[in-house]
């Protein structure tokens, strides 16, 4: 027990954040209740740092992916609350402002901020999940708070419509991926992400355990947004604040590959680095598909948002390519390593896909209402410069255009397929990134050039400077990110560690006892 | 010609063959060691000044400040090489900057090209003059562009030092790519800085022919490091030059047992030719060099006289053993060399732009050090190179001062007697100093270098002809070079400015009368209107210090030179203890003399009585000396007999320009050359349009393609585009099919999630039952 609490100090120190900002967010002093995202915001940064320091876990699956992950997590979680600012109570406050008294009962700001850190919390406790109720609830813990946040982030109804979609949507989801927990806990009698892989390892993949590992596999692509549970995005994000989408494009699809590579991690990426034949197939359809869909799809939008929600389907399907490559040879380099492209990918689209979204948010088309459409963009680079160059090294960095930060993390991804022999995903790879090019250049030819049909939509600068804050901070890290992306790398390649079980056809007994010698550690207490 | 390269190779690599792994000593071990870290400001500095330079111009700084950024930058990068040259303990060792490409495969090893650096006696000689010229060019520069002081002020100097930058990358880098790196990065300063007046359309398209002509060479240089990778499996100088592999083929040359060579191994040499050639402007592909001369002066005297133009030069030397491995790739440079030096000559005598005349000076002088290399003498085309360097780069400044002094006038015919106009001092002297040079009048420093090359080539047998050639060449560039001279600095005092005065805007009142000086008008005009602008302390200062540095080079080669012939002159000790050394034929020479001279002097006395140190004939191994007793030279010594012969020809060109140029000139546009061209025919005509090369290619290479690219032009538009097209549209419609399951009823999303992980393990299953999957 006290071994464990020792791993989850970051998730204490923002549960106890999150205790505070539900109180301060209410508070009649109206400092105090600006303070709230101050605090939150403290808190992630001593999060991430304690993250950042963590010890590897010793006898889990991965015992070094907690470290990254956190402090991953904490880093682009301080840039999502910084965008987040001024997403409720705007018309609570400024009713203050003319006088009126503060009533509490109609401030959303602390549970916003709240649930924010509930959020993230979940997330950090997915990383350090070593079972699969842990990984359960902590996937819970992700999600359950997004679905109100997306509720509450603005005054529309078509935020309560996504809402509710998002809700019974990502039930059904949780559902799924839950049964398939079952099956697994039943193939193995267990729940430990550990015993279960020794239990793979030396029985083999039993027809029950192979069910479960595609149905937990495929229940966690509604995390993810990847086919076939991908329906959503577009719907959710559309009908959520700017700020919110941004969160719902890299908090929830951080969960959800965590899962992933726990749950394929218990299967094992075998000699020659493939996962069981089963598997492998399974996850290079949804892939295959999950790419297809979402870029094809993405070419006929004419709002951003869901221009953005069907590149963000897109770039799971990307990422699923490194999750098949595998984390090859034991000791592998970052480009032979599938896994730590994932881990690096999943930073880098953390970075750039908060850009755009926070462009949205900072811009207005009347009071209140954010930019969706595509026009509002045009020229954006002349009216709004720093704006205009947020969208357009976003996008690019999206694409992949080198030097900029999404090409090194598409590079892992092509390098370590390519090593793991997955040719033919990773030519769909490129087709796609090809078909991907044509709105991602569509955004950058907006913002760039002005010339269009009719006049441009007028668009002013939202009067929150957060938003703008964290536009310039994606802009700045696709391109200032490049300069440490090595180190960035490297702290990958060792976060996607996996001690694999070792595999004898003795009995478990003796495998037990040998995994124990390796890992100093002993499963049977 | 072939086999007599062998027979000269054979004795001498026979006898170093059991030397060899002592002889490659230095170069022979993999593991070298790292340098000291403040060798990396040598490169850095440069970088830092070229940015400064470009933040300068962001910020529009309307100073010199660039300027003297950069003069700074390069001064301090010339004395860390002076003190790298000075700590230098014969020993080469590498210094890291960081880890640049690494890519391991399993068929053909790791790629390993880091940003690091090469430290031998070739890297530190290179960098030793570039850094120097570098220095005194910008601080020429730095007057001679003021009148643009701004943003082009600060544009110039950021090419500027990101030339230096490049050339220093191309330089010390310690495998091809970093080579590349630089190759390029000089390409792309050189593109940049000959189109620096972009408002002009000549200056235009010298740059867009220059970039072009280049790709040609770099095509070729890109392919030879690539095979080179694909054959000995690294790209780092350390590893090649001691990999096994390449040794024994050295020693199969050495036998002529060219057949026990992979043909692979023999197009390498063939394929880095072809990107020297580019670079170094030999034919074919010299063509842009002349042209590169519509950029500013200080950028035609730094980059294409003396520092980038010399690239080819040190490719070859850098990479000699690839070469000596393969059966024509000496003797294709050799002769190569050899045509471009006659060609070149040959037009330059024709033209009347003194800068252009200078230009193609430039490529016959490159034709001589690709003859060096080719006829086994890197040490006489690297020393040609340095000297080459010094007296090209004050013939340039010079002519830049005339035309910075005369609103943009070059045409020889319309300046006279400068000599005799106050404030032209210097530059007359530097002028002369940089024209016996050239010319090579005896115990000047390009008398001694060129005839090591002359020499050689009579040497080495089966080069007998092309020895002549060069000879012959060597004549035709007294002459052309003392026409210049003759011309422009002595006789009647007579001179019309340019057409640039314009652009002069400190000297607007006496420039803007230009147009009153029409050609055709006689008699003196200099004191009436135009005042020329005579060159100011920058310029001189640099002017003076490289006519005493062209001067002193000369005394690189007799001091420890001709005084003591056993020992070697400078270039030659660092020519001979870098990795162009180890499969000459030299190399055991070098080795001798560099670990054990009393031995060498206790072999040596017995030959033959030359009174020199080049190469071969004095302290070389026995082979070499028998072959230099086989072919006499007018039954002497060649290399004794080369000074003769080469002081005698260089001599009766000049006295035939003193005859023809000056002798009874009164006038600036006409004299005794006139009536005697015309009994020539057209051919001076000819020489003049530069023997139509030009038109040439236009017509052999230029048209067809463009026929050629039309036709794929609309074999693209109808056919490619359309399947282009088709693509295209394919996910449209793809789109336009799914959209539908896009309808944002909730039901349906729920029926899709729920059907679709139904389907896809059913499917999984279905594979599974039928034994596809395990």
């Amino acid at each position: 027990m006290n071994e464990k609490l020792a791993l989850i100090v970051p998730e204490i120190v923002l549960f106890i954040a999150t205790c505070v900002v539900m109180i301060t967010g209410q508070w009649p002093s109206r400092a105090l209740r600006e303070i709230t995202p101050w605090i939150a915001a403290i808190a992630l940064f001593i999060a991430a740092m304690i993250g950042l320091n963590t010890e590897p876990t010793p006898g889990a699956l991965l015992p070094t992916i907690a470290p990254y992950a956190k402090a991953m997590i904490g880093f682009i979680g301080l840039l999502l609350l910084v965008n987040l600012s001024g997403v409720v109570d705007r018309q609570l406050e400024r009713d203050v402002d003319e006088g009126k008294p503060f009533l509490p009962l109609r401030s959303n700001r602390g549970e916003f901020y709240a649930f924010f850190l509930f959020s993230i919390t979940g997330l950090m406790l997915t990383a350090s999940a070593d079972d699969l109720i842990w990984l359960f609830l902590a996937l819970e813990l992700t999600s359950l708070p997004t679905y109100i946040m997306v509720a509450i982030s603005t005054q529309s109804n078509k935020s309560h419509e996504a809402s509710v979609k998002y809700f019974f949507l990502g039930a059904l989801g949780a559902a799924i991926f839950l049964y398939g927990f079952a099956l697994i806990y039943g193939a193995t009698g267990s729940t430990n992400l550990a015993e279960i892989a020794q239990h793979f390892a030396t029985h083999g993949l039993s027809p029950i355990g192979t069910a479960g590992i595609l149905v937990a596999l495929l229940g966690l692509c509604f995390k993810i947004a990847a086919f076939p549970m991908h329906f959503y995005t577009p719907d959710v994000y559309q009908g959520a604040a700017a700020p919110v989408s941004a969160m719902l494009a890299f908090v929830p699809k951080c969960a959800g590959f965590l899962g992933i590579i726990a749950i394929t991690a218990a299967v094992g990426w075998r000699e020659g680095g493939h996962l069981p034949e089963t598997v492998e197939s399974t996850l290079w359809i949804v892939a295959a598909v999950t790419m297809f869909a979402g870029n094809i799809l993405a070419l006929l939008q004419s709002s951003v948002k869901r221009i953005l929600a069907y590149s963000s389907i897109a770039h799971s399907g990307y990422m699923l390519v490194g999750i098949l490559a595998g984390p090859g040879e034991a000791g592998a380099p970052f480009y032979r390593n599938g896994l730590a492209a994932v881990l690096f990918y999943l930073a880098v689209y953390g970075v750039m896909s908060v850009g755009v979204f926070a462009v949205l948010g900072a811009l207005e088309t009347r009071k209140d209402e954010e930019a969706d459409d595509i026009e509002c963009l045009r020229g954006l680079a002349k009216t709004h410069p720093v704006l205009g160059w947020t969208v357009i090294l976003c996008a690019l960095s999206m694409l992949g255009f080198p030097p900029l930060l999404g090409f090194v993390g598409k590079l892992g991804l092509f390098a370590s397929g390519v090593s793991a022999g997955q040719i033919p995903i990773v030519v769909i790879l490129g087709i796609n990134s090809a078909i991907g090019a044509v709105y991602y250049l569509r955004l950058v030819a907006v913002a760039y050039l002005d010339k269009g049909q009719g006049p441009a939509p007028i668009v002013t600068s939202s009067r929150y400077a957060g938003r703008r804050i964290a536009a310039l901070c994606s802009a700045a890290g696709v391109v200032v990110l490049l300069l440490v992306a090595q180190p960035m790398a490297s702290a990958a390649q060792r976060a996607a560690r996996i001690d694999r079980p070792v595999i004898t056809h003795d009995d478990l007994h003796d495998a037990h006892a040998e995994t124990d010698l390796h890992h100093d550690d002993d499963h049977d207490s | 010609m072939i086999t007599s390269l062998t027979s000269i190779l054979e004795p001498v690599l026979s006898s170093t063959a059991m030397l060899a792994p002592d002889a490659h000593g230095h170069a022979a071990h993999t593991e070298i060691g790292s340098g000291p870290s403040w060798i990396l400001l040598i490169v850095g500095l440069p970088l830092l000044a070229s940015i400064i330079s470009g933040l300068a111009a962001a910020l529009g700084v309307k100073s010199k400040q660039p300027a003297w950024t950069t003069v700074i930058a390069c001064f301090i990068a010339f004395l860390f090489t002076v003190s790298m040259y000075i700590s230098y303990d014969g020993t080469p060792y590498t210094v890291k900057a960081f880890d640049w490409i690494q890519v391991h495969t399993d068929s053909h090893g790791s790629l390993i090209a880091n940003f690091s650096f090469y430290i031998d006696t070739l890297s530190i000689y290179w960098m030793l003059f570039v850094t120097g010229l570098a220095t005194l060019i910008a601080l020429y520069a730095s007057e001679y562009m003021s009148h643009d002081v701004g943003l082009g002020y600060c544009r110039f100097f950021a090419a500027f030092g990101l030339f230096v930058f490049s050339m220093a990358c191309l330089v010390m880098g310690d495998n091809f790519l970093m080579l590349y790196l630089g190759w390029e990065g000089v390409g792309l300063c050189s593109y940049l800085l000959i189109g620096y007046f972009y408002k002009k359309p000549e200056a235009v398209a010298a740059a867009k022919k220059a970039f072009i002509v280049n790709r040609i060479g770099d095509l070729g240089l890109a392919l030879g490091v690539y095979l080179t990778f694909v054959h000995f499996g690294t790209l780092e100088y350390a590893k090649l030059f001691s990999d096994p592999k390449l040794l024994s083929y050295v020693e199969y040359a050495s036998v002529g047992n060219f057949s026990a060579i992979p043909a692979t191994a023999q197009w390498i040499p063939l394929l880095l030719m072809v990107g020297a050639f580019g670079k170094s402007a030999q034919f074919p592909l010299y063509v842009w060099l002349p042209d590169a001369m519509e950029g500013p002066t200080p950028v035609s005297a730094l980059i294409h006289a003396a520092t980038m133009v010399t690239a080819g030069v040190y490719l070859i030397a850098r990479t000699y053993p690839l070469f000596i491995a393969s059966e024509h790739a000496l003797p294709i440079v050799a002769w190569i060399g050899t045509i471009t030096a006659l060609l070149a000559a040959t037009i330059g005598m024709a033209q009347f732009d003194i800068k252009r005349i200078m230009a193609y000076s430039t490529v016959s002088q490159l034709g001589y050090m690709f003859a060096g290399l080719g006829v086994l003498t890197p040490t006489g085309g690297v020393y040609h190179v340095l000297t080459h360097a010094f007296f090209k780069a004050l013939l340039f400044l010079c002519c830049g001062a005339v035309m910075h002094g005369f609103a943009g006038q070059l045409d020889l015919r319309k300046l006279s007697g400068l000599r005799q106009v106050k404030g032209w001092g210097i530059v007359t002297i530097g002028m002369l100093v940089g024209c016996i040079n050239l010319a090579g009048v005896p115990f000047t420093a390009g008398y001694f270098s060129k005839d090591t090359i002359l020499a050689e080539a009579f040497v080495t047998p089966g080069y007998e002809l092309l020895g002549w050639i060069l000879i012959f060449t060597a004549g035709l560039t007294a002459y052309y070079t003392f026409r210049v001279f003759f011309r422009v600095f002595m006789g009647p005092v007579e001179y019309h400015p340019g057409d640039e005065a314009h652009d002069h805007d400190h000297d607007n009142d006496a420039h803007g009368e230009q147009h009153h000086h029409d050609a055709g008008q006689n008699g003196d005009h200099h004191s009436d209107h135009f005042h020329p602008h005579a060159p100011g302390w920058a310029i001189n200062t640099v002017l003076a210090t490289l006519t005493i540095a062209s001067l002193a080079a000369s005394g690189l080669y007799i001091v420890g030179g001709s005084s003591d012939k056993h020992t070697k002159h400078y270039a030659e000790t660092m020519v001979m203890s870098s990795t162009a050394a180890f499969s000459s034929p030299y190399s055991e020479h070098a080795f001798h003399a560099a670990h054990d001279s009393h031995d060498d002097d206790a072999h040596a006395p017995d030959d033959h009585g030359s009174d020199h140190a080049a190469p071969a004939a004095g302290v070389g191994p026995r082979g070499t000396i028998e072959h230099a007793q086989t072919v006499p030279l007018f039954g002497g010594d060649p290399h004794k007999m080369m000074y003769y012969i080469s002081g005698v020809v260089g001599v009766i060109g000049i006295a035939l320009a003193w005859f023809l140029h000056l002798f009874g000139r009164t006038e600036a546009a006409t004299c005794k050359m006139d009536p005697i061209a015309r009994l020539f025919g057209p051919i001076p005509k000819w020489a003049e349009h530069k023997w139509y090369v030009d038109e040439i290619y236009w017509a052999v290479i230029v048209t067809p393609l463009r026929i050629f690219s039309h036709v794929l032009h609309w074999f693209d538009k109808l056919v490619i585009d359309g399947i282009v097209n088709l693509f295209g549209i394919l996910p449209r419609v793809g789109a336009w099919i799914v959209r539908p399951s896009q309808s944002g009823v909730l039901q349906g999303y729920a029926v899709s999630m729920a059907g679709g992980v139904a389907i896809l393990l059913l499917v999984v299953f279905v594979l599974i039952a039928q034994g596809g999957l395990s």
